[in-house]
């Protein structure tokens, strides 16, 4: 399926860009508070030109974002988790019940969370309504709800087919862990005689 | 009744494993639409403007960095200094463990990363230098949950969050009981392993101290980032938490060379999951919070337990009991963000400081990481020793039963969380 392909990609290329460009942003914003307050002429006026008090404002909406976007992302991961200690031990038939259950409630609820903030983002579009520092539209700011919560609705839908049709649900690893090797670090903390070359 | 209804939901919601944030979610939402006239629109709206704030943003921040720490080679030379400094003692590799786990602990916020830091490399070393297992795995697994304690901490703040309380001074309160459990631990692991006479590594020379010193020093750096930031005033503690995932990433690649540009997508990736799931919750949880705040179940439940005359004392005690009881089935950030909202109240009208009862919740949390049935710490370490969860939960008993004492101790002496921050005049 192609469509499913550039949606995974998509999804998961904003979600890293808008994790990377958030940390950016308020990086370059604390340097330059600082860099700021530095005498060093011509520089120093150039800075004091620019007006950063945007940043704040941009990282929190673009961190909502992401969050709207990689909770649908986190379905298909598997990463939320709840409490399975007393459905892990039931019967097969009802464990499975129970994870149906689950999955399709929160088919529903982001479901009817979507379509809340379609309703609510309606209302708003022909206000004037604008952010306090960078003066967008507000209607175009909340558009996250409805796209986060639609897609995750979906993946909630795509997880339960998958879990019917083929019997497993994504699960995260939590013990692999890339770029670490531990045979090849072994040496590393082996002992070594006192004095001797590492 | 309200009360009633919504728990009784919110439990059974849970119970059936759906996701704690949509049980919170699904709870609020068939509350409002089947027992008040609260337009449901609203819902929508709040789960938005409930994350609006600039605080929680040092939540993906911090996870961001701790996985740069991890992949980046950071925890590997934090070791090789540990055991440095302490391998010739009884206890050899366990408690450089325990050191490199407190040194780890003071630049990430979370204690699953932690062990896996720490524990992939440790624990193989161990097991090859002849200790059992149960040791090793025992002494990380239980060390691992420092990474909750000392700042910073990803718990203190969702603690902070649900609360109003200063992070800052969360913070800094967290790090005198962090090197205390340290020691505890540390003294655990050097009894049980003189008691058995455990491998010692010889004793290291000056230079090789000072070699691995010199190597880990661009780590142990951000320590001074983080805390020295917030203290002074020079960051927010979200500024910090982003400058120290800048800092991580660029010693990570371009000072150790351990990541190579091409593996930061995919670090970027995993925080940003891990990251939207810890929001999601939180949005979901603070919609809750709203929920119990318009129907006044905390304040009703702290006049309720006033009039029952029980006392800080006998209050504590079940707060702890009860917290240790959420650690059997969620996982910390649920239980902080539920909780915390409800217990809160009850606290500060019994005159406990808010502060002092984050650094037990924190600690409460750390005890419920580390024993089944849903340790995330004790499933890391056994991803990490191929060990069953059962055997897992007797190696770490010694430990356990000491960060037990511990949380008495830090229950019933508040002078050990507070002393700190009250020294350095920030409460």
């Amino acid at each position: 399926m192609m469509f499913l392909r550039i949606l995974d990609r998509l999804e998961e290329w904003s979600i890293a860009i808008l994790m990377a460009a958030a940390t950016l942003i308020i990086f370059v914003a604390v340097v330059h508070r600082y860099a700021a307050t530095l005498a060093i002429p011509g520089v120093q006026d150039f800075l004091l030109s620019i007006n950063l008090s945007w940043a704040q404002e941009l990282c929190i909406y673009m961190f909502i974002w992401m969050a709207k976007i990689g909770a649908a992302y986190g379905v298909r991961t598997g990463i939320h988790v709840g409490v399975d200690v007393f459905i892990n031990a039931l019967s097969t038939p009802w464990r499975k019940f129970f994870v149906i259950f689950g999955l399709l409630t929160g088919a529903l609820f982001t479901g009817i969370v979507g379509t809340f903030s379609v309703i609510f983002i309606h209302g708003l579009y022909n206000t004037e309504q604008v952010s306090p520092d960078m003066e967008l539209p507000m209607w175009m700011i909340y558009l996250g709800m409805p796209i986060g919560s639609y897609l995750m609705c979906f993946r909630f839908l795509q997880v339960s087919y998958r879990f019917v049709t083929t019997g497993t649900l994504p699960r995260p690893d939590h013990t692999k862990v890339e770029g670490i090797e531990a045979v090849e670090t072994l040496h590393e903390t082996q002992p070594q005689p006192a004095g001797g070359k590492p | 009744m309200s009360a009633l209804f919504i728990f009784g939901l919110l439990i059974v919601l849970m119970l059936t494993g759906m996701p704690v944030s949509i049980a919170l979610g699904m709870t609020v939402l068939t509350f409002l639409f089947t027992m008040t006239q609260v337009p449901i629109e609203s819902v929508a709206l709040k789960l938005f403007t409930g994350i609006e704030h600039f605080e929680i943003m040092a939540i993906p921040f911090f996870i961001l960095a701790g996985n740069f720490l991890t992949h980046g080679g950071v925890a590997r030379r934090m070791i090789a200094f540990a055991t440095a400094c302490v391998g010739h003692l009884h206890g050899g590799l366990g408690l450089a463990g325990v050191l490199a786990c407190a040194l780890f602990a003071a630049v990430s916020g979370s204690s699953p990363a932690t062990v896996v830091a720490i524990g992939s490399i440790l624990l193989p070393a161990m097991t090859a230098q002849g200790f059992p297992k149960r040791f090793g795995a025992g002494v990380i697994t239980t060390s691992g949950a420092l990474g909750i304690l000392i700042p910073p901490s990803i718990v203190m703040v969702m603690y902070a969050v649900a609360t109003n309380t200063s992070i800052g001074q969360l913070f800094i309160a967290g790090v005198i009981p962090g090197i205390v459990l340290a020691s505890m631990l540390g003294g655990v692991t050097w009894y049980r392993a003189w008691k058995n006479d455990y491998p010692r590594l010889p004793r290291t020379d000056f230079k090789t101290l000072l070699r691995t010193f010199k190597d880990s020093m661009w780590g142990l750096l951000l320590i001074i980032i983080v805390i020295g930031g917030i203290y002074s005033g020079m960051f927010t503690p979200t500024e910090a938490a982003a400058m120290s995932a800048v800092y991580a990433f660029v010693v990570s690649v371009f000072v150790y060379k351990d990541m190579t540009l091409r593996q930061v997508p995919k670090v970027l990736l995993d925080s940003a999951n891990m990251s939207a799931m810890l929001l999601f919750i939180i949005a979901n949880a603070v919609l809750f919070s709203f929920l119990m705040t318009n129907e006044n179940i905390p304040q009703a439940m702290a006049q309720w337990m006033i009039d029952q005359n029980l006392g800080v004392v006998l209050f504590l005690l079940g707060v702890n009991v009860l917290l240790l009881l959420a650690g059997n089935v969620m996982e910390p950030s649920s239980i902080t963000l539920i909780m915390a909202p409800i217990l809160f109240p009850i606290a500060v009208k019994l005159g406990i400081d808010p502060v002092h009862f984050g650094i037990m919740m924190t600690v409460n949390m750390e005890v419920g990481m580390c024993h089944p049935p849903v340790g995330l710490n004790l499933f890391v370490a056994s991803g990490i020793t191929h060990m069953g969860i059962t055997e897992l939960t007797i190696a770490v008993w010694p430990w356990l039963l000491t960060m037990l004492v511990f949380l008495v101790l830090v229950t019933y002496w508040p002078t050990l969380s507070l002393w700190l921050p009250r020294m350095l005049g920030m409460m």
